[in-house]
């Protein structure tokens, strides 16, 4: 096979998986309810960055079940798969169908900042959730501060370990903001003890990954005291090489988003001593649209809290963080 | 010919390989290159990648790639943790199950290749998506876990099943993983049908020269289709792996794996163009790249770094395989 053949079918390839996805409209479930036939049905468009995550399944899931409780409500849910473009035309879908409200979970700021600004002049309110957008043509941004989290799990560490001990800390992507953020506010967190971070890396958010680096940390290091990696399946990723090498017990493992069925129940499992959770906004953001459509005033932006969830108090349902 | 081919070749991709552990052993990270377990985990993590890329050698003989590794792991992996985990199936009918639904895969792809004779390339790109979006069909979106959702919307916990714990085992007094005498059978099999059967040689004859090879009475269409079923039952394998080390079925899982394993087979010395190379050129290839990984990871080497430093290696080793060329 010569290199022009090989460079057309990677073309053509690439234009296949363009199609692959391009071509599927609304996706997903849409949450409808049978009203009164009085009452006015509201249609919600919501855009989602990537349902390849399990954090923004449960997003969506969040979402679903906030609506389902109000009659009148109906959710277009559509999947951007991790593609801008994708996700500008869903928004533009959305102007053209005349939804009566927005809800998006931008994949990133800058493109979408425009497409979001004329749903917000054509007269649609635009919850944002998670990432903001540029500028001020949107509703309401609905979003949690990873820095903050961060730090609350370096001082729950400062605590737990009495502000000594070897730490390994498992990063998200360093080129994602979450990762960055995570990263700096656990730095913030831990300062002023003595606490060292004996060795780091990028495990890239992925599971597999956390256990290699993990196993590389324990090979290096003589003692743990702690791993705080930046998501829970990470976090567990580590238990595992842990566990592996016989070395579980030595040590503390802390992970951060708190998912019902993955991080809270690792806790719940005594495999994580400890997750804070990164919130959704699922639920946030269906009343706001409904203060909205009730033509009452809602504030721009909104600053969820976190919860810490031990195991003391998983069961519990987890304490608010201040 | 084909014996200097073949020991000309072997001797480079080994030098890739020293030259690799060459650069563990001068960055040693504060000695923990030479501790055992160092080379345990070493050989645990290239095993999903080798058991991929021991498909991959025999599609490539055969003048063909396999782009859809990847992502039959990922279905696999599904497929394999909603049985053991979600259903509590037997894993003797769970594994081969899981093994025939990869073998179904590599099949497809086979057909689309034979049949309407489509590139490997576009057949395999095809299965890559299908078989991605099927994992995600099956899964529902969410990792397979030992978290089981109920019909209220509520979870209960199931313990990790025992073949899994099983797979990620250790034997010989924790000194070796079982997934990598897995990988090891993977490549004995492999390596005996390449050598010693009469569909081994044809696999070389219709990579070669696909028009001598039918004229000669080689049955082409059932040479290719079994290279294909071969490389889905692997996938397979490395999918049934995947899920036994994670404890569940990611349907993200596997992203990008088929490039390593392609990487693994050319590093080795084996031709993209079909008909030359060898499973002992893939087992160098495997053990170049595990090591590779396994130092950087240890030496804490930035992401940035490493993805350039992998690069180069490429390059070098496959520089290194070109001088047969001249």
């Amino acid at each position: 096979m010569n290199w022009q053949v090989w460079l057309g079918t990677a073309a053509v390839g690439a234009i296949a998986m363009g199609c692959s996805g391009g071509s599927s409209s609304p996706e997903g479930g849409s949450a409808t309810n049978n009203a009164a036939p009085a009452d006015k049905i509201y249609t919600i468009g919501m855009s989602q960055c990537n349902r390849g995550e399990p954090w923004r399944v449960q997003m969506d899931a969040d979402i679903k079940a906030a609506a389902g409780e109000h009659l009148n409500l109906k959710v277009i849910f559509k999947d951007a798969q991790n593609d801008t473009l994708k996700q500008r035309s869903q928004i533009e879908e959305f102007i053209s169908q005349k939804v009566d409200a927005i809800i998006v979970s931008p994949k990133e700021s800058q493109p979408l900042t425009e497409p979001i600004a004329k749903a917000y002049e054509a007269g649609i309110p635009v919850i944002v959730l998670d990432r903001a957008v540029m500028g001020d043509k949107f509703t309401c941004f609905i979003g949690a501060d990873n820095v903050k989290i961060g730090r609350a799990a370096g001082e729950w560490l400062k605590t737990t370990l009495g502000g000594k001990g070897t730490v390994v800390e498992l990063k998200g992507l360093q080129t994602s903001q979450p990762g960055i953020d995570r990263n700096k506010g656990f730095r913030e967190g831990i300062a002023g003890s003595e606490i060292n971070v004996a060795f780091e890396a990028d495990m890239k958010w992925l599971e597999p990954e956390a256990r290699k680096e993990m196993e590389s940390a324990l090979t290096r290091l003589p003692k743990i005291d702690a791993v705080y990696a930046h998501n829970d399946p990470g976090a567990h990723g580590a238990y595992l090489a842990a566990k592996a090498a016989g070395r579980d017990k030595e040590m503390l493992f802390v992970g951060i988003d708190a998912l019902p069925h993955e991080g809270v129940m690792y806790v719940k499992n005594g495999l994580l001593a400890s997750t804070f959770q990164y919130p959704t906004g699922g639920k946030e953001a269906i009343e706001v649209v409904l203060k909205v459509l009730k033509g009452e005033t809602v504030e721009k932006t909104i600053t969820l809290g976190s919860r810490v969830f031990t195991k003391d108090n998983v069961d519990a349902g987890g304490e608010a963080l201040p | 010919m084909k014996d200097a081919f073949r020991h000309g070749a072997a001797a480079r991709a080994l030098a890739a390989l020293v030259i690799v552990l060459l650069l563990g052993a001068i960055f040693n990270a504060d000695g923990a290159f030479f501790k055992l377990g160092t080379h345990r985990d070493a050989l645990r993590q290239a095993s999903v990648y080798g058991i991929l890329a021991c498909g991959m050698t025999l599609v490539i003989i055969s003048g063909g790639i396999d782009l859809a590794v990847g992502s039959v792991l990922a279905l696999v992996a599904v497929f394999v943790s909603k049985m053991t985990i979600w259903w509590a199936w037997s894993p003797w009918i769970s594994i081969p199950t899981a093994l025939a639904a990869g073998a179904a895969c590599g099949l497809a792809s086979g057909l689309l290749v034979v049949y309407p004779r489509l590139q490997p390339f576009i057949a395999t790109l095809a299965m890559m998506v299908f078989a991605r979006g099927m994992a995600k069909t099956l899964s529902g979106g969410v990792k397979v876990a030992t978290a089981v959702p109920q019909p209220d919307g509520s979870f209960e916990f199931v313990d990790v099943p025992s073949v899994f714990r099983g797979i990620d085992s250790r034997v010989l007094g924790d000194n070796l993983s079982v997934v990598t005498i897995i990988l090891a059978a993977c490549v004995a099999v492999s390596w005996w049908a390449l050598a010693n059967t009469v569909w081994g040689r044809n696999l070389y004859a219709v990579g070669g020269n696909e028009q001598a090879a039918y004229v000669s009475g080689i049955s082409v269409v059932r040479t290719k289709l079994m290279a294909y079923i071969a490389s889905g039952f692997f996938a397979a394998v490395a999918g049934i792996c995947q899920a036994a080390q994670e404890q569940q079925g990611d349907p993200e899982a596997g992203v990008g794996y088929e490039l390593t394993a392609i990487a693994i087979v050319v590093i080795g010395g084996t031709s993209l163009m079909g008909g030359q190379g060898s499973l002992a050129l893939t087992v160098f290839g495997m053990l170049t790249i595990g090591y590779l990984e396994k130092m950087l990871s240890l030496n804490a080497v930035p992401e940035a770094m490493r993805l350039m430093l992998t690069g180069a290696i490429i390059v070098i080793a496959v520089m290194m395989q070109r001088r047969r060329q001249l």
